[in-house]
């Protein structure tokens, strides 16, 4: 595990305050999308395809302040699109810092480089930076030959100047077990912090519909993955969540986990269903039929869906709701055996 | 499959509420006409259909928007602006890279093989 200290600290406390308010359902990460621009146009991505005038558009910075303090999650995540063509990337990313929360700032890292010094290195900001597999599978996934080789000298730099940077990995059927190792110990010698993995969701307007995983299909690419994990391999997030994508755990999804905040307002149910948009957060959480969502509702959109954003938030919530749940994770935490 | 160019007949074996579905679902703009016969071309992003009063939300081709739309105001929904989620540019670049790949199997072969007629 590679998440640091403090950050552990936080989402524990901030965890342990909504048990003793007593709230049944609660946020763990803000997905803030100020943006659906990107330059990139993957296989697997159901994010980004709307007609020009919507591409031109970007969400305020007052809007997006607006949207973090109504939810109140401590970790906001700022996909997208590409969030470093966002015009006021820099101006957002420091007044979430000034409020102490955690970022995560996805990107291609295309623009990383030249974008580098809009940002100044802090506990609370990380460049998470998508990279799907080596140079030829990345590319692949990305539809473009060269951006492994953008990306790469890119993470390099940001290291070097002292930023936090992760890599986060969406994986498809075909990825290689034996690749997808090579790829962790290549991205843990560029000196990044940890590492993201997750199963891609079928997202219905993706353009790639044949190569996503079903769940026993998930089981099995990440046992063979993730067994005998090696000691300097370090991952960015809940060991029994990966624990779940092996198939050692059974848990259900917790949609309100993550909400997503974009230019239609707020995202229901879910980051990757899109079923339409309350307008404040409140009216999410009250308003949503949270009940036909998960692998329990027989919801069909669900069966194969074990993405992160639906299962970590399970995953940490077990992890402080129970003292099996804390010593498990420490037991895994201390060991490395997943 | 794709929506693009339908002009639905809402009537007594679809009804409007049906094809605001299908256009919240389409992801390219729309023309909607309204009830007074005036028509507005844009992308529907939401609609609500809990209340008294269903609406349905839009961002005009310009870009202004949000704006409000009940359904009562509405006649229809024209599928006329191209749908950004027909896969167009992924398919040009697999084909591509199809075509990459058999260039570079041909090249090789012929550096085998320079001239496989000769005698």
């Amino acid at each position: 595990m590679s998440v640091p200290l403090s950050q552990m600290w936080t989402v524990a406390t901030y965890v342990l305050r909504q048990k003793l308010a007593g709230r049944k359902r609660y946020p763990f990460v803000l997905m803030l999308e100020p943006l659906f621009r990107c330059n990139l146009a993957c296989a697997g991505c159901g994010k980004i395809q709307y007609p020009a005038q919507i591409l031109k558009k970007n969400l305020s910075v007052e809007k997006c302040l607006a949207a973090v303090e109504e939810c109140g999650a401590p970790m906001v995540s700022i996909p997208g699109g590409e969030p470093l063509m966002y015009p006021d990337i820099d101006r957002l990313v420091a007044e979430l810092v000034k409020r102490k929360k955690y970022v995560y700032l996805c990107t291609n890292a295309i623009l990383l480089k030249e974008k580098l010094d809009l940002f100044t290195p802090s506990k609370y900001l990380s460049f998470s930076v998508h990279m799907d597999g080596l140079r030829d599978d990345h590319d692949e996934a990305v539809c473009r030959d060269g951006v492994y080789d953008q990306a790469v000298p890119a993470i390099r730099e940001a290291v070097a100047r002292g930023f936090r940077v992760t890599t986060n990995s969406t994986l498809f059927d075909g990825a290689s077990p034996l690749r997808m190792r090579e790829f962790f110990d290549e991205m843990m010698s560029l000196g990044v912090e940890g590492m993201m993995i997750s199963p891609g969701y079928s997202y219905s307007k993706a353009p790639d519909q044949e190569h996503f995983l079903l769940e026993a299909r998930t089981h099995e690419l990440f046992s063979r993955m993730l067994s005998k994990p090696k000691k300097r391999w370090r991952f960015n997030q809940s060991p029994l969540f990966l624990r779940f994508l092996m198939g050692k755990h059974d848990f259900e999804c917790t949609p309100w986990g993550n909400p997503t905040y974009n230019m239609f307002g707020w995202q229901r149910p879910c980051y990757l269903l899109q079923e339409g948009y309350a307008r404040t957060f409140q009216e999410l959480m009250d308003t949503t039929p949270w009940e036909n969502y998960g692998k329990k509702s027989g919801n069909e959109k669900c069966r194969d869906c074990m993405v992160h954003c639906g299962y970590e938030a399970t995953a940490v919530d077990y992890t402080f709701s129970s003292v099996k749940g804390f010593v498990e994770t420490v037991g895994v935490t201390l060991t490395g055996k997943l | 499959m794709t929506l693009e160019g339908w002009v639905p007949d809402v009537g007594q074996y679809l009804t409007l509420a049906e094809v605001v579905e299908f256009a919240f679902d389409y992801r390219g703009n729309t023309t909607i006409v309204k009830a007074d016969g005036t028509e507005v071309v844009g992308y529907i992003f939401n609609r609500n259909t809990y209340g008294p009063e269903p609406y349905l939300e839009y961002f005009e081709e310009s870009g202004e928007g949000p704006f409000t739309l009940r359904y009562s105001e509405l006649a229809n929904v024209k599928f006329t602006g191209k749908d950004t989620a027909a896969g167009n540019s992924w398919r040009a670049w697999l084909e591509r890279k199809e075509r990459e790949k058999a260039e570079k199997a041909t090249a090789a072969e012929s550096v085998r093989d320079p001239d496989p007629h000769r005698g």
